[in-house]
């Protein structure tokens, strides 16, 4: 590792790039997809339609059903319609949204609707910042990653020197150089999203990877920490209201206010259709509280959590969200900016299309490394072999994994018993087929099939909806389809591409002897 | 750069303590400089904690990158030990406690 400034961080770039990069392409791949991750929730659940019913009107059929079901709960749930994600879900007790013990309700009738169980787009939201392992082990891992992701783009800066220029250049058709060039195209245009995307993940754990200032003025203790980050209201706050706990129930009963005038003053305060989700505390008596909580992305501050209290009898406004202090704005819009919620379809395309290219950044880099190595004599046949493998692998493997994900919503059959563990045996199962398959066939005959499958099965999944559909095609799930038919279209675009560009390079090389040299960064 | 790392296998010791010195080490003295920074910044505590958690990854980052540029691994190993001078000043109050 001796030698020029250059050479080291060279020597950095590509092992670090290499032995992170399959992770980090899976993390970007998943982290893409995730920005459409209700979209697709949407899409696997077939039997939920979208009746577009106000969220105010949703509120009151909720109500009644859970006053007829469950008056004597201390807390009711109600996940309202939005324009993202147009159900209306219930549940009871603590549970979460997305937990067991949801009920989906036709928002119309007030009837109960049983959608197929699914791990729907939020695997992908979950995967991209766990890898599918225990959660505070996998948040660990990819905060690893993203640190050496960052690592990698500081290191390629440095010896990129001729950034600017190289930046108007692309030689396609020609080997090694096209492949360097795409590499370099896709990280010099997005640099900016690269390095904000990175930092701003790491910022939103950043309490959890760095507890070193928590550690040292708060004695490790979070809670106090956050407690202080919002004094601002602590003077004035009423006792946190939401009576979670058995002495609820002593207070006398009064009758809830019709929850349809709740989000109508919430809505006052958040925008029109910017309410998510009610939760009521001790329903029916006379220390009711309702707290309504926005969707995420009225604006860039990621205010996960925020809401405005209620209380339930009278209506009264108990408690209003204040803005943030300054630094913790400032985490707050970083979150905001990772998590992509603000700015409606246009910000949400604008993400998924700079995720892409950082996809196709990564991807070329590995790529980059493979055919480098196949070109020197004295290369490690064993290492390579791996290499090549797991390129293959991680880049069409999970694009096939991801697409055939889709194909096992809609094959499954909707009543299966834990059925979510299928699709995730599918998922994985068909993504270690894929490097099985890349480990026994040739690497360019392994790209080849499995870009192939991914095209096919991502240009067949309109048809195959057509075919299971259940009149329920509405613009979103249209729109869904579109897209991974343009995906496929893409792939395929890939696939017919690849002998067009051997043809050339074999072309070359009977002309040189010697591959060209000095393309070294 | 890359071929002779692969091959010449007397590299790895070197590479694995530089590697360690930088991912561990590194971790270790930015650690201690966010615990220091967080105790100097003459902020509230929790705007402090904030901005010294928030800068802690370009700390990481540059030092990981300089412990890799860096010419001698003496250097960087001296510099993993600035880390028991910064971790004296973020923790002085709890390092009062326990001396007594």
């Amino acid at each position: 590792m001796k030698g020029s400034l250059t050479q080291s961080m060279s020597w950095l770039h590509t092992w670090c790039g290499l032995l992170l990069g399959w992770m980090l392409f899976a993390i970007f791949l998943t982290g893409t997809l995730a920005v459409f991750d209700k979209e697709i929730n949407w899409w696997m659940q077939p039997e939920l339609s979208d009746q577009a019913l106000s969220p105010a009107a949703a509120a009151n059929v909720a109500q009644r059903w859970l006053a007829e079901r469950h008056p004597d709960e201390t807390n009711w749930n109600i996940s309202l319609p939005t324009a993202r994600a147009p159900d209306l879900a219930v549940s009871v007790g603590e549970r979460r949204r997305g937990g067991g013990g949801v009920t989906h309700l036709d928002p119309l009738s007030g009837a109960t609707v049983e959608p197929r169980e699914t791990i729907g787009g939020n695997f992908f939201f979950h995967f991209h910042y766990t890898l599918h392992l225990p959660r505070t082990l996998g948040v660990w891992v990819v905060g690893f990653a993203a640190m050496a992701m960052l690592v990698a783009l500081i290191s390629g800066i440095i010896i990129h020197k001729k950034i600017f220029k190289e930046f108007f250049t692309f030689r396609p058709a020609k080997g090694q150089r096209s492949w360097l060039d795409a590499h370099n195209a896709s990280a010099v245009l997005l640099l900016p999203f690269h390095l904000m995307i990175t930092y701003t993940g790491l910022a939103i754990f950043f309490l959890l990877y760095m507890p070193a200032a928590v550690n040292a003025l708060y004695d490790g203790d979070r809670q106090a920490y956050f407690r202080d980050a919002q004094s601002g209201r602590a003077a004035e706050q009423a006792p946190r209201g939401e009576g979670r706990g058995s002495k609820a129930v002593s207070a006398p009963a009064a009758p809830l206010l019709p929850l349809s005038e709740i989000v109508g003053r919430a809505e006052a305060h958040y925008g029109q259709g910017m309410i998510g989700s009610l939760a009521v505390s001790n329903p029916g008596r006379a220390n009711a509280q309702v707290t309504a909580r926005p969707v995420l992305g009225n604006r860039i501050e990621l205010s996960k959590g925020e809401g405005m209290v209620f209380d339930g009898v009278s209506g009264k406004l108990i408690q209003a969200p204040e803005p943030s202090r300054t630094s913790q704005l400032t985490q707050r819009v970083m979150a905001g900016l990772h998590f992509a919620q603000f700015g409606g379809y246009p910000m949400r395309w604008l993400y998924f299309i700079c995720g892409l290219i950082s996809c196709a950044m990564i991807g070329t880099g590995l790529v980059l490394y493979a055919v480098k190595q196949r070109k020197q004599a004295k290369a490690n046949a064993q290492f390579l072999r791996v290499v090549e493998s797991l390129n293959v692998a991680v880049v069409a493997g999970l694009l096939l994994a991801c697409i055939t994900l889709l194909w096992a919503n809609r094959l499954l059959p909707a009543e299966l018993a834990a059925r979510q563990n299928w699709e995730l045996r599918l998922f994985f199962g068909v993504w270690a087929l894929s490097w099985l398959h890349a480990w026994l066939r040739k690497p360019l005959s392994a790209w080849r099939e499995q870009l192939l499958a991914a095209a096919l099965l991502a240009l067949a999944l309109p048809a195959l909806d057509l075919w299971s559909a259940q009149d329920t095609l509405d613009v979103m799930r249209l729109s869904l389809l579109a897209s991974v038919a343009s995906m496929g279209l893409l792939l395929g675009w890939t696939v017919w591409k690849i002998p067009t560009v051997i043809a050339a390079r074999n072309a070359r090389s009977a002309r040189l002897d010697r591959p060209a040299a000095g393309a070294s960064s | 750069m890359t071929r002779s790392a692969i091959q010449s296998r007397s590299a790895w010791p070197a590479i694995a303590a530089r590697t360690a010195l930088a991912l561990l080490g590194g971790y270790a003295f930015t650690y201690a400089f966010t615990a220091a920074l967080a105790r100097l910044l003459p902020l509230d505590p929790v705007d402090a904690v904030t901005a010294a958690s928030l800068l802690s990854f370009v700390v990481y980052l540059l030092f990981m990158l300089w412990a890799f540029a860096s010419a001698s691994l003496r250097r960087v190993l001296v510099a993993v030990g600035i880390a028991i001078p910064l971790a004296i000043v973020g923790f002085w109050p709890q390092l009062m406690e326990v001396l007594g």
